[in-house]
Parts: C-alpha cells; structure tokens; sequence
C-alpha cells in the first residue's frame, strides 16, 4: 500500500513523516520517534497506557490511525517537563508515590492533566470518574487519587 | 494489522461516491474505536477505510423549527456537553455518561455507536425512547427510517453498502424532555450493559399520556417494549399498575444467557430497571 506523507506537531516540534495507511499512532510514537514513555497496552482501548494527547483531549493512540494525525499538535508525556522542571502533576506524582511498577504512568498522569483543564476543582468522585479510563494493574489508585487532589488542592494540612 | 488503502475525503459527496464505486471493500471510519480493533481481530478486513472526520457537516447538534439534529460525527463527550439536548433530551447525556470511558468518548462517534447495531448499544436505547428517526443518504438517493426499524440484528442494519447516516433527529416534546435511563453493567468504566433501560414519559394529572420504552442486552437489538407501552398508556398510576407493568416488560423482553447475564436474571433485571426508572419519572 502507498505510504501516507503527513506532518504534524509533537511535544511542540514539527514533523513529518511517510506512514503507512494502517500504522498506528502508539508504534509511530514509539518506533520511530523513540518516545517510549506511552505505552502499548491491551491494544483494544481498554486499558489507557497509550493515552496521549491531541489538541489538547486525551485519546487512545492504540486505536487511532497515524494517518488520522496530518495537521494536529500532540503531547506525550515526554513533553510536558520543561527542561528540567517537571510538570506540576508529575511533581505531585512523585511526592505522593503514586507509582508502582510505572507502566501506566505517563497515562495517568496525562489524563490527570487534561481532567483539570475540563474541572480545576475536581472532587474525589469527580477524579475516580474521570480516571476510570486508565487502569493501574498494580492498583495503587488511592495514592494516584491522592496526587491529583495535591496539584488540584494543593497539599493538605491534616 | 491487515493492510487497506486509506482516503480522507472532505465533503460528504465524495464519500458516497467511492461508497457507490467501492461497496463491500470500502469502510467507513470515524471514531475507529470499534472498527480497529474488529480489523485487528480480522472481523473486519475492509480493502479501503473512508474516514469521514474532515467532513465538517456531518459534525455537531443544532436545532431547525421542532427538530433536534445530532449529525453523525458528533461524538459521545459532545453530546455530554451540549445545552440543547441538556434542554431537549436529557436521557441521551445520561446514556452517554454511562458510555465506555472518558477516553473513549473522545473519539467515539453516535453515527458509529448506531451502524455498530450491538444489542447493548448505549446511545440507541434512549434514541429509541426520544423516537428518534435516521436521515441515510446514498449518491443518488435520500430516505428516513425510524431507529426502531433500523437495526436487523446483531452487527446489521438496513443501511445498503452505499449508503451512510448523515443525521439523527427528535422531536422537541413534552415527552422527549422527560426521560430517564439505567444501564446495569458489571462495573462503572467500560462496562458492556447486562441489561440497559430507558423510558420517556408524559403525564398529567397522575394519568400517562404517552410513554415510550426500550431496551438494551435483552433481544437480538436494542428494542422498544411496544406491548408495555399500549398496556399502560392512558391509564391512571398506582402501585398495581406498576407492579403489572415490571412484569410485563420481564415477559416482553428476549434474552439470551451469554458470559454477563442468564436469561432469566435479564428478564427479572429488565421489570426492575424499568421500575426505578418510572419511579424516577414521577
């Protein structure tokens, strides 16, 4: 099948690249761009580690085509530190140990970003409702709830 | 992953018309969250994937006279966001908070959750209590059907291979206003329904008018419970009617016992859905 030229933006730098109709988005990231911090999952949609973002909205890049991306900005979690400063949601991450083996990470710390662009207030049922989409197999939740409340809140007193 | 040629068009004209030259080889894509992983598992191995995003006026909600339009591409978190079926049909945001995961919603499309024709589609059980209708267009013709009448069964409509939905639309009523749905799934995210329920309704003066309802995981197709509905319009509500009514849509509805549910808890779920769900309404 002929190959697809597209371009577009990532983490706030301009590609192009020559695709094949039927490469995903995930193995674009990963393969040829060496951005290994999504991941590659269940492959159906149904687990979240290879969330990124495009234009902003947090998407399954399992199950979008890399063809589909011609034109749109995407953020990976390679791009949200500036240099050496991390994003706050990542600092949050890290102060509250909301990290066990790490694979759903990147995920969960994008989808986190996005729920509070969409809520800057959101409650605890608020952020389990949001965050359902991504799943932790090692099931440290409490500690992952923990830090989006502490970047949304701020760091509780009691 | 099966290989297949790719096309964006970007008006709705080029599409049917590679439609009506392509048929069975082409596929229409727009979400991709089922169509991607139906090729991945090769249920689906389309020659050539027409996806429809580009084209703008298949996009979004809007209102003309008495009608509410929700054009196909419109996806599952815009519907969660838009104030005119907030106002003019509140069961379909409810269903579509109930749809998959936040992620999902994204892309998801209605266009796409409708030709899917799964028996548990979410967003067709309350369409079907809204009486929605589906606009379909082939290059050379137009038609409308009711969604009751669009699903044949599992994975089949009556869309012919030509032929897409470029528009869903409703009524603005009384009725369309007054809705409620539940869906019962295993748990919150993702969840595949077990049994699904909606039921629009208008009452006045204790005494249904008309009431509508449907549904999901409990036929071959999401369905509308016809015998139900004649049972109880123009009656007087009291504890017996209802009582009468459960019982009526535990026999109206048919099940298959599959890995989520037997039959027989889908039938008794089913009279118990749409208990709450009337109970709700008034």
């Amino acid at each position: 099948m002929k190959n697809l030229e597209i371009e577009f933006t990532i983490n706030n730098e301009k590609r192009r690249l020559s695709v094949k109709p039927n490469d995903l988005l995930i193995n674009i990231i990963r393969n040829d761009l060496f951005l290994t911090g999504s991941k590659y999952g269940c492959g159906i949609g149904e687990c979240g580690a290879c969330t990124v973002l495009i234009n902003g909205e947090p998407v399954l890049s399992c199950l979008t085509l890399a063809a589909t991306v011609d034109g749109k900005e995407i953020t990976t979690i390679e791009g949200l530190a500036k240099g050496n400063d991390l994003h706050p949601m990542q600092i949050a991450f890290l102060k509250n140990a909301a990290v066990q083996c790490g694979f759903c990470t990147p995920s969960m710390i994008l989808t986190a970003t996005a729920l509070l662009k969409e809520n800057p207030n959101p409650t605890e049922d608020e952020i389990r409702d949001y965050m359902r989409s991504n799943i932790c197999r090692c099931t440290g939740y409490i500690q992952i709830v923990k830090a989006i409340e502490e970047c949304a809140h701020g760091e509780k007193t009691n | 992953m099966n290989q297949f040629k790719y096309i964006s068009p970007k008006t709705k004209e080029k599409a049917l018309k590679i439609l009506k030259e392509e048929r069975v080889n082409a596929c229409i894509v727009a979400g991709s969250t089922n169509v991607l992983p139906d090729i991945k598992v090769k249920k689906l191995s389309p020659k050539i994937l027409v996806d429809i995003t580009a084209i703008e006026e298949l996009r979004g909600v809007d209102k003309k006279k008495d009608k509410i339009c929700i054009r196909p591409l419109t996806t599952i978190a815009e519907l969660i966001n838009s104030e005119l079926i907030l106002k003019e049909g509140k069961i379909l945001i409810q269903a579509a908070q109930e749809f998959a995961d936040p992620l999902v919603r994204n892309n998801a499309t209605i266009g796409g959750n409708l030709v899917t024709a799964s028996p548990a589609a979410d967003i067709a059980v309350p369409l079907l209590t809204l009486d929605a209708l589906i606009k379909i267009e082939s290059i050379k013709d137009k038609r409308e059907v009711k969604l009751k009448d669009f699903f044949l069964g599992p994975g089949k409509t009556v869309l012919q291979d030509d032929e897409m939905i470029v528009g869903i639309e409703f009524e603005q009523s009384d009725i369309n206003k007054n809705g409620y749905f539940i869906k019962l799934g295993q748990r919150k995210a993702m969840a595949i329904a077990i049994t699904s329920v909606a039921v629009n309704l208008d009452v006045r003066q204790n005494k249904i008018i008309r009431i509508r309802v449907a549904a999901g995981s409990v036929a071959p197709m999401p369905i509308r419970l016809t015998v139900v509905e004649e049972f109880l319009e123009n009656k007087e509500i009291n504890n017996e009617l209802i009582e009468e009514a459960t019982n009526k849509v535990s026999e109206e509805v048919n099940p298959i016992s599959d890995i989520r549910a037997s039959v027989e808890y889908r039938r008794y779920v089913s009279g118990i859905l749409f208990k709450r769900a009337f109970n709700k309404l008034t």
